[in-house]
């Protein structure tokens, strides 16, 4: 069978694993930015809190995703359930690109602006989400596309843990030596990654200003 | 207050980072009503930091800065702030703002009613030279520096302050642009008749724009002069400025 | 503006699931024997319910297997009372093979809302396995014969044995067995293999493993009685039995139906002789008198209403 026929046999199965893969990568990248835009918003006012916080993300991010995953397992609430870890692991892989960027996003604006809205009687919150943040959106959001690509690839990892997606069929693949099955999962996976890719770069370009 | 007390008082005021040389010492200094009080120094002589006392930006570390009859510390500062237009020689006008929105800017903070604001916005378009049809709608990023400026003079008159701190506005300018800038700035100042205090290290600017000049040396104040005594001013900064500038002086237009 | 388009767009993609109203997924674990009854299982609900049954085979482990089924992934899969005891349930196995499996039939429907059919007829235990020449000369019976042996000898064991509660460690103590180097960890596949070349000289295999009978290799007698039983039995999510009735009666009637011989035949069908794993299901159903005459006929769900009662 042509992988095109392999495809369109399992096309049910191909689109359920797709779409919890969907699910997965969306709902840990709603939690991130819950979090991290936020946290990234208060490094900005509490410089002494930078190091700290972006350190714990960094570390977190250099743990290999499977080692993260198996970190979890034990927790009480956490590792019960397979896609709570996956969501809670997914989530703290996307937080550093996110508190990062927002932190750079918000302290790259032209200090000339800032001066100019201080001196004309802004408050701190004022200035924050009328001057800052709007002009801080695109890189705010480069920094989600980013951790929106690695999540949909750290995401296959997480059928290792039984949480499901795409990765399944390429786990099940490799126990079945079956070709097929691999690039049923590995081909939607990519093209996911991609699309995302695009579709928030459109995104980040539509709001970025021109200075 | 007394109608001729100063609007704006230093008594005897210091500013120093911690780390670091004094960039303000024992600056005592009355600025009133209705005049163009041009600080005048070398860079590094403390000007812009005397103007950023003013309105609260920074505090003095010694003395105080009274506006109004009472010190800086004890405004609210925002409050402060909005009584005073700030015009700074970048401009800062918000990249993402429409100019009609830049110029809103204070108003809109206080919540005045749009149709207000955008009538208002019309009226100092038109006091700053710009078309209001043509320049509503653009954005910052559209505009020459000149035009930039024109707006962010605008931007600080909206809400009608008394007091306007203005830190080297046309510094960034072409000569031509600035001399020109200069000339309806003190037609405008004819009309407004508001209270300016002006920084600027040009000595050919503090003698067409200003009422007195403040001379600032190494931040302390060496002598507050009207332009003509400034001219014959034996203070040797004064003097030393004087010959600096002499070949521009003998040109200029008081 | 665009943003909610977007999120429309998302929201559809996340909660829009393709209609399961008339499939059942069955799972399976990551070796033969779990394929093999997944897919009797599988056919079997097909000539009798008339559903439409898709297979997910080598999910992975028992956890992966237990989590998809938590998570409505799979419909069903083949445990065994003794993993699901102690793996699962973190208990401790007592009253023989019917208590255990009483034990887990309740439990999962208190803990899981997950329904355990009666037991399919055979205990895959673990088996402890040495060459059936070994056996011979140094005449060996029991694990306890081996414990002498142990410091001499190499064992192999897979994964799971190694970790589980109920596999190598809790074995080593109660037969005392000290090996003198620690055992090799490898595949499930592999283990023969090695045993048969001399790599090892134990391994802890599973008691309907095919090659057992194929090949010259003896199974040790569990005589301290320490492995729990492990006897197969279909696991349903209750929501599913719920939603298609016939699927009870149809699991009901492949109670007791494979003996340990009998899986122990098929597991060297596909392991040793290589043949398909659908012709070996097909086969057994037909033997067994458990298909319709023609194999998949549609009104053979109302054959299945009429015989429950």
């Amino acid at each position: 069978m042509s992988p095109l026929e392999f495809f369109f046999k399992n096309r049910t199965e191909i689109l359920t694993l797709t779409g919890e893969h969907v699910w997965l990568v969306g709902v840990s990248m709603l939690l991130a930015a819950a979090v991290g835009l936020p946290l990234g918003m208060l490094l900005t006012r509490w410089p002494v809190g930078r190091r700290p916080i972006l350190g714990a993300a960094n570390v977190i991010q250099t743990v290999p995703s499977l080692a993260l995953f198996g970190f979890l397992l034990p927790m009480p609430w956490l590792g019960a359930r397979a896609d709570r870890l996956a969501i809670t692991a997914l989530t703290l892989y996307a937080l550093l690109p996110i508190i990062r960027n927002t932190y750079a996003g918000i302290t790259g604006v032209d200090p000339a602006v800032r001066e100019a809205a201080r001196g004309m009687g802004m408050t701190d919150r004022q200035l924050l989400f009328h001057v800052e943040l709007p002009l801080a959106w695109g890189v705010i959001l480069a920094g989600v596309r980013v951790a929106t690509v690695i999540s949909v690839g750290i995401a296959t990892i997480a059928a290792a843990i039984g949480a499901g997606g795409l990765g399944e069929f390429i786990f099940r693949g490799l126990a079945m030596v079956n070709n097929q099955l691999i690039l049923a999962g590995a081909i939607p996976a990519a093209l996911l990654a991609l699309a995302a890719d695009f579709v928030l770069g459109r995104l980040e370009g539509r709001l970025r200003v021109r200075a | 207050m007394t109608p001729d007390a100063p609007v704006i008082e230093f008594r005897a005021v210091s500013f120093e980072l911690p780390s670091g040389p004094p960039l303000l010492s024992g600056v005592n200094l009355g600025i009133h009503r209705g005049e163009t009080l041009v600080l005048l120094g070398r860079s590094g002589s403390g000007k812009t930091t005397a103007l950023k006392l003013i309105n609260r930006l920074l505090e003095p570390t010694a003395g105080s800065v009274q506006v109004e009859g009472r010190a800086t510390q004890e405004w609210d500062p925002i409050v402060l702030r909005r009584r005073i237009g700030y015009v700074i020689q970048e401009v800062g006008l918000f990249p993402h703002f429409s100019v009609e929105r830049n110029v809103g800017l204070v108003p809109w903070l206080e919540r005045r009613p749009a149709a207000q604001v955008r009538a208002r916005v019309r009226k100092l378009l038109e006091l700053v030279g710009l078309d209001p049809d043509g320049f509503a709608a653009r954005y910052p990023h559209q505009l020459s520096g000149g035009q930039r400026q024109r707006v962010g003079v605008a931007r600080a008159l909206a809400a009608d302050p008394p007091l306007l701190l203005m830190d080297e506005p046309f510094g960034a300018l072409d000569p031509i642009t600035r001399v020109e800038m200069q000339r309806e700035f003190r037609a405008l100042q004819e009309r407004l008749r508001k209270t300016v205090v002006f920084v600027t290290h040009d000595l050919s600017e503090a003698l067409r724009l200003a009422t007195r000049i403040a001379l600032l040396e190494a931040g302390r104040l060496a002598g507050v002069y009207s332009p003509a005594e400034f001219l014959a001013a034996a203070e040797p900064a004064a003097a030393a400025y004087v010959a600096a500038f002499r070949p521009e002086t003998n040109a200029s237009q008081p | 503006m665009r943003l909610r388009w977007l999120l429309a767009a998302f929201l559809f993609l996340t909660g829009c699931t393709p209609d399961r109203g008339n499939t059942l997924i069955i799972g399976s674990k990551n070796f033969t024997e779990q394929v093999v009854l997944s897919e009797l299982l599988a056919q079997h609900l097909e000539n009798r319910t008339g559903l439409r049954v898709q297979r997910r085979f080598y999910l992975g482990g028992t956890y992966i297997c237990h989590q998809s089924m938590l998570a409505g992934r799979i419909d069903l899969y083949p445990e065994y009372t003794g993993t699901a005891l102690t793996a699962i349930l973190k208990d401790r196995p007592q009253g023989g093979p019917r208590g255990v499996y009483e034990r887990v039939r309740d439990e999962y429907a208190r803990q899981f809302n997950l329904a355990v059919a009666e037991p399919l007829g055979f205990n895959n235990t673990f088996a402890i396995v040495i060459r059936g020449e070994d056996a011979r000369r140094l005449n060996l019976r029991t694990i306890s014969d081996v414990a002498r042996y142990a410091p001499q000898w190499r064992a192999g064991f897979g994964y799971e044995f190694m970790e589980r509660p109920d596999g190598f460690e809790g074995l080593a103590r109660t037969y005392s067995l000290t090996f003198g180097s620690p055992p090799r960890i490898m595949d499930l596949g592999l283990l023969y293999r090695a045993l048969l070349e001399g790599q090892v000289d134990l391994v802890a295999g599973n008691s309907t493993d095919g090659l057992i009978a194929a090949r010259d290799l003896t199974i040790l007698e569990d005589d301290k009685g320490y492995f729990p039983p492990y006897e197969a039995v279909p696991i349903v999510r209750a929501e599913t039995l719920e939603r298609h009735p016939a699927v009870r009666a149809a699991l009901e009637e492949l109670a007791g139906a494979i003996s340990d011989e009998e899986m122990r035949r098929m597991n060297y069908a596909v392991d040793g002789e290589h043949r398909d794993v659908k012709d070996v299901a097909r086969e057994f159903l037909q033997k067994k008198g458990l298909t319709t005459s023609a194999g998949n006929r549609s009104n053979s769900a109302g054959t299945s209403s009429t015989r429950r009662g």
